[in-house]
Order: C-alpha cells, then sequence, then structure tokens
C-alpha cells in the first residue's frame, strides 16, 4: 500500500466526510493543514495537483483525487474489505449516490456555501433569510429520508451517511435543528455520534462553529 | 429486459442527461412528462416514487431512482456492453465521479438553479451581479478542466461529458460563453455536438432558452 495524504482543514465538511472514511476503514495516513484563509490552495503547487483549489484533496502514491464524494467512493472501493460502506449492488449504490449527490447540491452548495463564500470572502456579516429557507428544506428532506430507515441511505451505514453528516452538523450554527420537529434526523445524528471514530467530525463542527461565532455573523430576521 | 421509464421534461439539463446516456446505449424507454408548473411532481404518486420530488426520475422494471447523476451511472453500470462511458478504473472512475458531483455543486445548484428557482418561484427580474460570477467561475473552471484533454473528465466520452453538456449549454441564457476567450470549452461543446445523438440535448435547451426570453430578466450592471 502507497502513501496516502490527505489535505485540508478540520473545520471544513467534506474534509470531515473523508477522516470519518478514512477511519471507519482504519487507513492510516498523512495530514497535510491547508491554510485557506493564506490562500495555500492557491499556490501553483496545489493547483497543479487540484485545478478547483478545493480541500479535500487526496494524494494516494501520488494520484491526486479531490471532491469528497469522489475520494470516499475510491477509498472504500480500493481498500475496504467488503462493499457495505458503497453497495455494488446497483439499485443500493443509486441510493447511496442520490445521496451522495443531494449532499453536493442541496446541502454544500445551496445551504451552506452559499452563505460561507460571502462571510469568507466578502466579509458579510448578515445571512440572509432566503438561505435559512435553504437550510430548512435540508433538515425537511434529511427528516423524509430517514422515515423509514435508520442510516440516510437505507439499513445499513454508509459513506453516504459520512457525507451527510458531516455537512448537516455544521448547519446548525446558522439554524439549530429542532429536535421536536426533526425526531429522525436527531435519533440519526445521535446514532453516529456513536461511532468509536465519530470525533473525526465533533473536532471540526467545533471548530467551524468557533469560526463563525468568532466573525460575528446574525441571521436576519 | 425490465421496462424503463424517465419522468421529466426537455427544458430541465439534468433530465436531458438522462436522454443522452439512455440514447448513447441506445435503451428503449417510455417518456413521461412531468409538468412541474401543474404540480404533478408533488402529487401524492410521484412523492411516494421520489420524496424529494425532482425530475429526472427513473422506473426500471419497478425500481424507483431519481438525482440524474445516481440515474445515468447506475444505467451504464447495468447496461452498457464495456465500461467506457463509467470506467471502473478507480482512479479514472474519481475524476469522472468529481466531475459529477462538480456539476451537481458548483453547476447545477450554485449557478443555474440559485437563478431558476428565485425565478419560478418568486418571478426574481433582476439577476443578481454573484450569480452571474458564479456562471463565470463555471466557464472558467471548465475550461482549465479541458486544458489537456478532449473531454470533460479525460481522453474518452464519459458521462461527466453528458452531465456537464446540458448545464453547460442552458447556462448561455444568462451569460454567453465568449468563443474568444473560452476556446477549449467551445471546441468541447462542438465536439459533442457531433454525437449523432445530440439533438436529446439541443431540443431541450432550444426549449430552455424559450422559458428564459419570455421572463424577461435584466442582469444587474
Amino acid at each position: 500500500m502507497g502513501k496516502i495524504t490527505l489535505y485540508g482543514v478540520d473545520a471544513s465538511p467534506p474534509v470531515r466526510a473523508c477522516k470519518l472514511t478514512l477511519a471507519a476503514l482504519g487507513l492510516p495516513y498523512d495530514y497535510v493543514v491547508v491554510n485557506l484563509m493564506g490562500k495555500e490552495n492557491l499556490s501553483e503547487a496545489y493547483l497543479k495537483k487540484n485545478p478547483q483549489h478545493t480541500v479535500p484533496m487526496l494524494e494516494d502514491d501520488g494520484a491526486c483525487i479531490w471532491d469528497s464524494h469522489a475520494i470516499i467512493c475510491y477509498l472504500v472501493s480500493k481498500y475496504a474489505k467488503d462493499d457495505s460502506l458503497y453497495p455494488k449492488d446497483l439499485l443500493k449504490r443509486a441510493v447511496v449516490d442520490q445521496r451522495l449527490h443531494f449532499e453536493s447540491g442541496v446541502m454544500f452548495a445551496n445551504a451552506l456555501r452559499s452563505i460561507t463564500a460571502p462571510i469568507f470572502m466578502h466579509g458579510s456579516k448578515m445571512v440572509p433569510k432566503e438561505r435559512i429557507q435553504a437550510i430548512i428544506e435540508v433538515y425537511d428532506f434529511l427528516e423524509t429520508f430517514l422515515k423509514d430507515h435508520d442510516y440516510i441511505a437505507g439499513d445499513h451505514l454508509t459513506i453516504a451517511d459520512f457525507s451527510v453528516v458531516s455537512a448537516v452538523t455544521s448547519l446548525p450554527v446558522f439554524l439549530e435543528i429542532d429536535a421536536a420537529k426533526y425526531v429522525k434526523l436527531t435519533a440519526w445524528i445521535k446514532r453516529l455520534e456513536k461511532l468509536p471514530y465519530y470525533s473525526e467530525n465533533s473536532v471540526g463542527v467545533q471548530q467551524f462553529f468557533g469560526l463563525i461565532k468568532s466573525l460575528g455573523v446574525t441571521v436576519e430576521a
């Protein structure tokens, strides 16, 4: 097995999805912190490996892969002892893939990055009402997906749980998850918190919360 | 082979990605138009099959799958004679997966739906500068991805080309693709236009353009 290096920051939800997956697979790796505020992701060296200059990025024996979803699918396919985290059954896989793309579009792009990009890039201090609606939409859909199942893509833990939980546990800094309204969602998060390696997410969640709070961001009433 | 039914409407870019894939695979299917304006996607019957109430949705022998990316990965995995459209090689697949997630997040959610949703739901009349910037960001990244390759995920046609071209050929409804600035992007679109089944995209693009023109939008200066 060649050397695995993960590039990122703990506050980043997609980085934490990779960390959860690496921990679930019991894989050793080097972790290189990429200082985004210091524009380290825009260095010539980083751009050569990842022209989209995002985190996380994974190097496996010299090959560079980015986008957290591509990374975690790759890691399970290459290193897992069985396919439970990313089923080979085509219909089960289609559900996991849909959840992963839901995370990319509806969660990360539309609910999270749409808020954090103006904050980090333009010093925005106020979260517009429309962005809160986008978060509610996420909580509503996840509650529905969990209606008849214990995990986000069915009856067993998959990488979809890692991807979705890293983002959904970051959103409460803008809008709390009402435990009385989102019963299944709350129970599912508690279920994942019991994973022995869950600190791979929780540590970074606290960092993300701390970062947003320290910037004095408020939500439009 | 059981019966395949595709639900959607031609103006929708992700719907067209599925149509391109079905055509590339030469698979027969029934097409059921879902009228979003009539809220057909919110009917009890539709919600039972797809609680996220989006298009496209595919029924294959009774099993329901949604999200265009999950659908096209499924179709190739199940029906293709070889893996060229969705390589089994893990590193090649990781590139296709990254491009597909790029389409979900950076393209569809952040550049397209961020305009069309407010337009359709709230009657948006002026497209904010940030949304124009989001489209420019897409064109810039795609130009970069195509720097050294003829196709979006490497040297051969894959489902990533289908997914990306449907959205990028729709974005000129808001911001034209400057052929002098985006040389590679323009050449790649022309390359795909030569596919014998490209009308599966171009017909719907014209419908999308027609719809947007009728909305009489202006761009924030």
